[in-house]
């Protein structure tokens, strides 16, 4: 439970908030890069953390993300010509390179110093797995982007999406670092064995391509233990469920700094996901999600089952709206609740949509009661509610600074019960933390 | 660059603001005569300086602008019946006429004077150029209506329109004053002359183009005009001169007439002179009243379909004179026309100003605007319309509300030697340093 005014602290991400000037630490997914496809293509509308902004690739296939309103008359660039090198105003011909430099002021004579003195705001931009990233905070303290292990395999392994959400981002990011609720929301209600995993085939509990028994352990214990252990990108956040003998069915989520978060489910083998929640404003936010192998490509097969909504990603329409979504009730149906699954939803990325929506546009936590299963979420706002606070008064975030350190995995993994999460974690993973940097260059 | 208290002066008309009580000094379009067709037909809901208001034409002819609340319990007339010369509240009956007066109480006994009491707020209206005009300021104060020209000449002389505008009626005006624009937001970007003359003739943005002349390759040629700033009783002679082939200047010659005309710089001697008017609807949308007239001749049925289909100023528009192309649909941008024959990918003059007055916001904000030389105009224009709303706020009454004669006057382009100031080139053009044209409607100066 928070108090009304902390609930804000956290849910807030407009510029000046503290919340919002802690995400404009990090780097952050803008678009897909698939979204601007063509140089001196049309300019996208985009909007993050509060901020309308456009993006445009440029003729060397660079991109920028500027201000929308043209310095002069308040044009919106939208509307202009991406043409040689730079954004044009259709009103009066002023012309913007991608980092805000004013290139052309036809209405000014030419020997004129004016064009000099006039600045378009304009955030770095990166091109990393397959999104365009945007750092929106003081260019000193610009970090590099975060390694995380979809972008470091090769294009081939990975697939990235993005879909849209009705509600806060925290809230939706609380409901994937909660991995107590897959005993319910994602439960299907068949008792045949044989019909409950092609149900769950969907990769609620890792790809269940052998069939195995994680989908009774998570059925039939739904009071999972937590531990949470923390590390210089975020937090290793796990719960373990009795098995048929004595040892623990570990389920292992990664919260990485400040909007990342990884699924428990994969064992080794099996594909890894992990979403990442950008705000557009307060009350809606975009979710990129993403899945790599590391070991191989991914086949069209696999692709062509993400493209039709498959663990973390979402059916979605060409602008990235899920088909299922709030204003079609995400097309439950009842008779499919009463006897083959929770929540009468078809998707697990559906079902989590649904559920956090429902929380309202933004969750009011002042009304909520948390207990033992909610330690993840619990540990997760000490961490970014710290850290806000913590730069507020004048301290900097130290994720930015270990952008290495969100070379991780998660993931499940059967051990006996004496053993605490880091030795499990060393178990599965080969490293306390799930740190797989070493495997990519970049050391212990 | 204005502050922000400045901004909001300037861009707020509601009631009991200053730039609402100066525009409330004005008579203000409020519907076109063919909105009300009939006798005694459906009343309209209209809104103007954010007042819900209804609009009936009485068995008369006369037409009535009123508050649509009915003062007896608030229903809205617009149920109402508009019958035998007034309007009748659905609710209970009670009836107005046109001026606002209670004409039947049904309610109370006919012998009752409480009928005498009950008054229902009424503005002047007058129907004149094809428009239904409304007077919402002081009744003692009530000017005679603006002489433009186009109201001037026979009707069959004059085209008239409105279209829907999303944003603040300010920064759209601005647009309209704004000559230097042409060469870029009305540009054809390619080098084939030949289709580029083809698309400006289809537009009027550069004179009718009935004849090929220079005009296009001289706007397109020299982006820097230079503007020069006339004032007179009426408003402001706006214009901007650009290099021609030789030593002469090519001018563009607009009017502004207060508080909320424009006129377009382009006509020829013998082309069809263009003006908008606009008309606040609330801070965040207005109506543009588009017209047109020709003061030698009638318009033909080809040149008034033409206009009707998207030309020059006027818009091509629904039957709610919603433009085809809006805010909703993108104006229709097609980028790949953009790359090569338009410089906006937009189809249409007319469509083009709207793209780019609404994407400056919903009213723009100024307090982070750039303005340079070619921005002359509009800081003429601030200066005017806020010194005289200032001017008002301290008892000063607005000159132009005086002087509605003043108000006939043209604009248009003309080439002139280099050493002649804009005085010389408005009286080589017009015969007058202003552009009047009065004495020739039997109106004395």
């Amino acid at each position: 439970m928070l108090s009304k005014a902390d609930n804000e602290f956290l849910t807030q991400a407009g510029k000046g908030t503290p919340m919002g000037e802690l995400l404009r630490r990090f780097w952050m997914p803008a678009l897909l890069s698939d979204e601007l496809p063509e140089r001196d293509g049309p300019p996208r509308k985009i909007r993050i953390m509060g901020e309308d902004l456009l993006a445009f690739r440029q003729t060397d296939g660079r991109v920028g993300i500027v201000e929308p309103h043209c310095p002069h008359r308040g044009a919106n660039l939208y509307y202009g010509r991406n043409e040689e090198c730079g954004l044009r105003c259709a009103f009066h011909g002023w012309k913007f390179d991608l980092d805000g430099k004013c290139v052309d002021l036809p209405t000014s004579p030419p020997e004129s110093a004016y064009r000099e003195s006039i600045r378009l705001l304009a955030y770095p931009v990166r091109e990393w797995g397959d999104m365009i990233w945007v750092y929106m905070g003081p260019r000193e303290f610009m970090p590099e982007l975060p390694q995380i292990e979809m972008a470091l395999v090769p294009a081939a392994s990975r697939f990235v999406t993005k879909k849209w959400q009705d509600c806060n981002w925290v809230q939706s990011l609380e409901g994937a670092i909660d991995t107590s609720h897959f005993s319910f929301l994602h439960k299907v209600l068949a008792t045949d064995d044989a019909a409950a995993r092609r149900a769950m085939s969907n990769a609620a509990l890792g790809d269940q391509a052998k069939p195995d028994n994680r989908v009774r352990w998570v059925q039939n214990d739904p009071r999972p233990k937590f531990s949470v252990l923390g590390h210089e990108a975020g937090l290793v956040i796990a719960g373990g469920r009795k098995t048929d003998g004595p040892e623990l069915y570990w389920r292992i989520a990664q919260f990485l700094m400040p909007n990342h978060a990884y699924t428990p489910a994969a064992f080794p083998g099996e594909i890894y996901y992990g979403q990442c929640w950008v705000p557009v404003d307060d009350v809606n936010c975009w979710i990129y999600t993403y899945c790599w192998q590391p070991e191989r490509p991914l086949s069209n097969s696999e692709r062509a089952k993400f493209r039709g909504g498959f663990n973390v990603h979402s059916v979605v329409d060409a602008d990235y709206k899920p088909l299922r979504n709030r204003d079609n009730d995400y097309l439950r149906d009842h008779a499919v609740q009463q006897h083959e699954n929770f929540t009468g939803i078809t998707g697990v990325s559906e079902q989590d949509a649904a559920i956090q929506d429902s929380q309202g546009p933004i969750q009011d936590r002042t009304k909520e009661h948390l207990g033992p299963t909610d330690i993840g979420i619990v540990e997760f706002r000490k961490m970014v509610m710290g850290a806000a606070r913590s730069l507020a008064g004048g301290d900097p975030p130290s994720a930015p600074q270990r952008a290495d350190r969100y070379a991780v995995r998660s993931g499940g993994w059967v051990a006996a019960p004496d053993k605490d999460l880091a030795t499990v974690m060393t178990e599965r993973f080969g490293h306390p933390r799930g740190y797989v940097g070493n495997q990519y260059g970049m050391g212990d | 660059m204005l502050g922000p208290a400045d901004n909001a002066f300037l861009s707020q008309s509601g009631p009991d603001t200053p730039m609402g009580n100066l525009l409330r000094r004005f008579w203000m379009p409020a519907l076109l005569s063919a909105e009300l067709p009939e006798r005694d037909g459906p009343p309209k809901k209209l809104k103007i300086l954010g007042e819900d208001l209804i609009a009936f034409r009485a068995s008369d002819g006369r037409v009535g602008i009123v508050e649509p609340h009915c003062p007896h319990r608030g229903a809205n007339l617009y149920f109402g019946r508009n019958e035998e010369c007034g309007i009748r509240c659905a609710f209970h009956g009670w009836k107005f006429d046109v001026d606002g007066n209670c004409i039947d109480l049904p309610t109370s006994p006919p012998e009752s004077a409480y009928k005498a009491t009950i008054r229902l707020l009424s503005y002047a209206t007058r129907e004149w150029g094809d428009m239904i005009w409304v007077y919402m300021g002081p009744r003692e104060t009530m000017p005679e209506l603006p002489q433009l020209e186009m109201g001037l000449v026979p009707a069959a002389q004059r085209y008239v329109s409105k279209k829907w505008q999303d944003c603040n009626w300010v920064q759209s005006l601005e647009g309209g004053i704004d000559t230097a624009h042409f060469s870029f937001l009305h540009a054809v970007p390619t080098r084939d002359e030949a289709a580029r003359r083809a698309i400006y003739s289809r537009s009027a943005a550069l004179g009718d183009q009935s004849r090929p002349d220079d005009r296009i390759r001289w706007v397109t040629n020299d982006p820097r005009p230079k503007f020069t700033i006339l004032s007179h009783d009426a408003g402001l002679v706006i214009g901007g001169a650009r290099k021609t082939d030789s030593t002469d200047l090519y001018w563009r010659i607009a009017q502004f007439l207060m508080p909320n005309h424009a006129f377009a710089p382009a006509a020829f001697p013998g082309e069809v002179y263009y003006g908008q008017a606009w008309v606040p609807v609330d801070d965040a949308t207005c109506w543009i009243y588009t017209y047109s007239w020709l003061p030698d001749r009638p318009f033909t049925d080809a040149e008034r379909a033409k206009f009707a289909g998207g030309f020059g100023v006027h818009s091509e528009v629904d039957d709610n004179y919603m433009p085809r192309r809006n805010l909703r649909n993108d104006y229709l941008i097609d980028r790949a026309l953009q790359k090569d024959l338009s410089f906006t990918g937009i189809t249409g003059v007319s469509e083009q100003d709207s793209a780019i007055q609404d994407s400056q916001g919903k009213v723009q904000d100024r307090t982070r605007e750039h303005l340079g030389p070619t921005d002359l105009g509009i800081v003429e224009f601030r200066k005017l319309i806020m010194g005289t709303a200032r001017a008002l706020q301290r008892g000063e009454p607005p000159r132009a509300s005086l002087a509605p004669k003043q108000y006939a006057v043209r604009s248009g382009g003309w080439v002139a030697s280099s050493g002649k100031d804009l005085a010389d080139v408005m009286i080589e053009r017009f015969g007058h340093r202003n552009g009047y044209v009065g004495d020739g409607y039997g109106l004395a100066e």
